[in-house]
C-alpha cells in the first residue's frame, strides 16, 4: 500500500508547560512495495512519525494516508486500519503475556474476529517465518524462551495479521550478529514474497544499505533527505552533520576511489557487501588472467 | 504520553523560592500540625485564618495557581461527594429547605462547610509539599524525623528507600503502561470501547507484561546497587546533608503560635 505523509505536525503535550513538537511539517511518499529505510539520531522523531501509520498518534495538523485511508487531526476510528498496518515496537518481547507461545501470535488475528482455526493457520505460518520450530514451541511459556527466541515470538505475532504494511522499530536492538540476520532475513523475505510495504527504523547504516531501496533522513523532527540509497550515500559531508554516518562499504569504496586513477574509479552503486566484494572478486580475478 | 499528563497531583516542580528552600523536616511538621489544627477546629472565622496562611503559603512558593488547582482534578469527585453526604445526613438545628423524606438542616449546612473546607485545605497544603519538595528530598527528611524508631527496631532506612524507589519509579511504570498498550493496540486490543467483561479482558493484556517488566526492573536495579557495593544505611553517607536555616526557624515560631492560638481560641 502506497503511504504519504502530508504536512504532518505533531506536538507533545499540548497547552502543558512541557509542549514539545516532536515532529514538523513531515511531507513525503513512498511507493507501495517499497522497503524503506528511516534513519536519525536519537529523538529526530522517528519514533513519533512510525506512530502514525497505524493511527496511534493522530497528527496535529495535516494528513496521512495509507493506501485509501486517510488520518486526519478529526479522524475517530482507526481499527481498520490497524490489522493492514503491523507495528512492531522497540523491543516487543515486553508485550507478550499470554500462557503459550501460540496463544500469543494468535492474539492479533482474534482481535480482527478471524476464526480460531484461520487464527492459528496464521500464527503457524508466523512463526515458521521468523524461523522457529513450531511443534517444538507452540505450547511452551514465551516468558521461558531465549531473548532473541522471544523477540521473533513477538515479531511473530504482528506477521499473524498479515498486514500489507511492516513498520519495524529497530527488530534487532540488543541481539546478536546471528540473530539480527536471522530476523532480518526472514522479514525482508516475507517483504518480497507478500510484496509487503515495509518501514525500518534503525541506527545501523549497515542494514539500510543491505535491505532498502528508499531511505527517509530525519533530523529535528523533519526530512532532512530523501532517496535511493545511493542518493543518500553521495551526501557524506550532510549525514555527518547530522551526527550520521555511511556504510562502512560507502567508505571503503571513497577511500580505494582516492587511491585508483580516473579510469579505474569504483561505481558508488557498490553499496551492498554483496556487491561489492563480488565486484572486487571480479577485479582480482581479471588482474590475475593478466598476469598469467 | 498522554496517560501522563493526568498525573500532575503533587509532582514536583524544581524552582527557587522561600517554600523550596525549606528543610523538608519542617515543611513536613508544619504540613502535620496544619492539618490537626485544621481538624481540630470549630470556628468559621479560624477556617477564615487558615486560608489565609494557605494563600500566604502558596504566594511564598511562587507557583501558578492554575497548574496547583488543575493538579487538584481527581480530588473534585471526592470533596463534592462528601458534601452532599454531609448536607443531606446531618440532622439537627434549624430546618432550611424539606422536600418529602429529603430536608438540610443548620447542622447539615455547618458540617458540610466544615468537612469541605478541611479536606479542601489539607489536601492543597499537602500537594504544595510535594509540588516544591523533591522525592530524594521527602525521603531524606522522613528518614531523618523517624530516625529515633530505629532503636525499637523499626527499618527506618529501608523504608525510606522503598519510599523513594517507589515515587522514583511512577513516570517509568506510567511509560512503559503507555508503550504496552500501544503495542497491544496495534495488535487489535481495543480498551476504549465494550462492556466491562471485555474491557477487563483486555486489560489483561496491559497487566501481566507491566509486572513481567516491573520484576525484571527490580531485579537490575537490586543488582545494580549490589554492584556497587550497597548493603543498608550501616556507615553510609549521605550526599546532600540536611540543615535547618533561619527560613525553619520562622516557619517553627509560626506553627507554635498557630497552635496556641486555636489552643486558646477553640475553648
Amino acid at each position: 500500500m502506497q503511504i504519504s505523509f502530508e504536512n504532518v505536525s505533531y506536538v507533545y503535550g499540548k497547552g502543558t508547560p512541557f509542549e514539545k513538537a516532536a515532529i514538523s511539517d513531515v511531507s513525503f511518499s513512498i511507493p507501495s512495495g517499497s522497503f524503506v529505510g528511516v534513519i536519525g539520531q536519537t529523538g529526530s522523531g522517528k519514533s513519533t512519525l512510525i506512530q502514525h501509520v497505524n493511527g496511534l498518534l493522530k497528527p496535529s495538523a495535516g494528513t496521512i494516508r495509507v493506501g485509501e485511508i486517510a488520518i486526519t487531526p478529526e479522524t475517530k476510528k482507526v481499527h481498520s486500519l490497524r490489522s493492514k498496518v503491523g507495528l512492531v515496537f522497540q523491543y516487543p518481547e515486553h508485550q507478550l503475556f499470554e500462557e503459550t507461545v501460540i496463544q500469543d501470535v494468535m492474539y492479533g488475528p482474534l482481535n480482527f474476529d478471524l476464526p480460531k482455526d484461520l487464527a492459528y493457520q496464521r500464527a503457524k505460518e508466523a512463526l515458521e517465518i521468523v524461523g522457529l520450530p513450531f511443534e517444538e514451541i507452540k505450547d511452551r511459556s514465551p516468558f521461558h524462551l531465549s531473548g532473541g527466541q522471544m523477540r521473533r515470538v513477538a515479531i511473530a505475532g504482528v506477521l499473524a495479521m498479515q498486514p500489507k504494511v511492516l513498520v519495524l522499530d529497530e527488530p534487532t536492538a540488543g541481539l546478536d550478529p546471528a540473530g539480527r540476520k536471522a530476523i532480518l532475513n526472514g522479514i525482508y523475505q516475507i517483504h518480497k514474497a507478500e510484496q509487503l510495504t515495509t518501514l525500518l527504523v534503525t541506527h545501523s547504516m549497515e542494514e539500510v544499505a543491505r535491505y532498502a531501496d528508499q531511505l527517509l533522513v530525519l533530523a529535528n523532527g523533519r526530512v532532512a533527505m530523501q532517496g535511493t540509497p545511493e542518493e543518500v550515500f553521495s551526501k557524506k559531508e550532510e549525514l555527518r552533520e547530522l551526527a550520521l554516518d555511511v556504510p562502512e562499504t560507502v567508505s571503503f569504496v571513497h577511500r580505494l576511489n582516492e587511491r585508483l586513477p580516473k579510469d579505474q574509479q569504483l561505481s558508488p552503486t557498490l553499496y551492498k557487501e554483496e556487491d561489492l566484494t563480488a565486484y572486487l572478486l571480479t577485479l582480482l580475478q581479471q588482474k590475475k588472467g593478466e598476469g598469467r | 504520553m498522554s496517560i501522563l499528563q493526568n498525573f500532575t497531583l503533587g509532582q514536583f516542580v524544581p524552582s527557587d523560592s522561600f517554600v523550596h528552600r525549606l528543610d523538608p523536616r519542617s515543611k513536613f511538621l508544619f504540613l502535620l500540625v496544619y492539618a490537626v489544627v485544621v481538624f481540630l477546629s470549630n470556628q468559621i472565622w479560624l477556617y477564615a485564618v487558615f486560608t489565609a496562611i494557605l494563600i500566604f503559603s502558596l504566594r511564598l512558593s511562587k507557583l501558578s495557581l492554575a497548574y496547583i488547582f488543575r493538579g487538584l482534578k481527581p480530588v473534585w469527585f471526592l470533596l463534592v461527594f462528601t458534601i452532599i453526604l454531609q448536607l443531606f445526613l446531618t440532622k439537627g438545628g434549624e430546618v432550611y429547605v424539606q422536600w418529602g423524606w429529603f430536608s438540610i438542616e443548620e447542622d447539615g449546612v455547618r458540617q458540610a462547610f466544615f468537612i469541605a473546607m478541611r479536606l479542601g485545605l489539607i489536601v492543597v497544603m499537602s500537594s504544595l509539599l510535594t509540588l516544591t519538595t523533591s522525592p530524594m528530598d521527602l525521603t531524606d527528611g522522613i528518614e531523618k524525623m523517624l530516625g529515633p524508631f530505629k532503636k525499637i527496631g523499626l527499618p527506618v532506612h529501608e523504608l525510606a528507600l522503598m519510599l523513594s524507589i517507589a515515587i522514583r519509579f511512577i513516570p517509568t511504570l506510567l511509560e512503559e503502561t503507555d508503550k504496552i498498550m500501544k503495542a497491544q493496540m496495534s495488535r487489535g486490543a481495543n480498551f476504549e470501547s465494550g462492556g466491562m467483561i471485555s474491557r477487563a479482558k483486555a486489560m489483561i493484556a496491559i497487566v501481566i507484561p507491566l509486572f513481567v517488566s516491573a520484576f525484571r526492573r527490580a531485579e537490575d536495579l537490586a543488582l545494580a546497587m549490589e554492584a556497587r557495593g550497597y548493603r543498608g544505611d550501616v556507615g553510609r553517607t549521605k550526599l546532600r546533608q540536611l540543615a535547618f536555616s533561619y527560613r525553619d526557624g520562622l516557619v517553627i515560631v509560626f506553627m507554635i503560635l498557630m497552635v496556641v492560638a486555636v489552643g486558646v481560641w477553640r475553648v
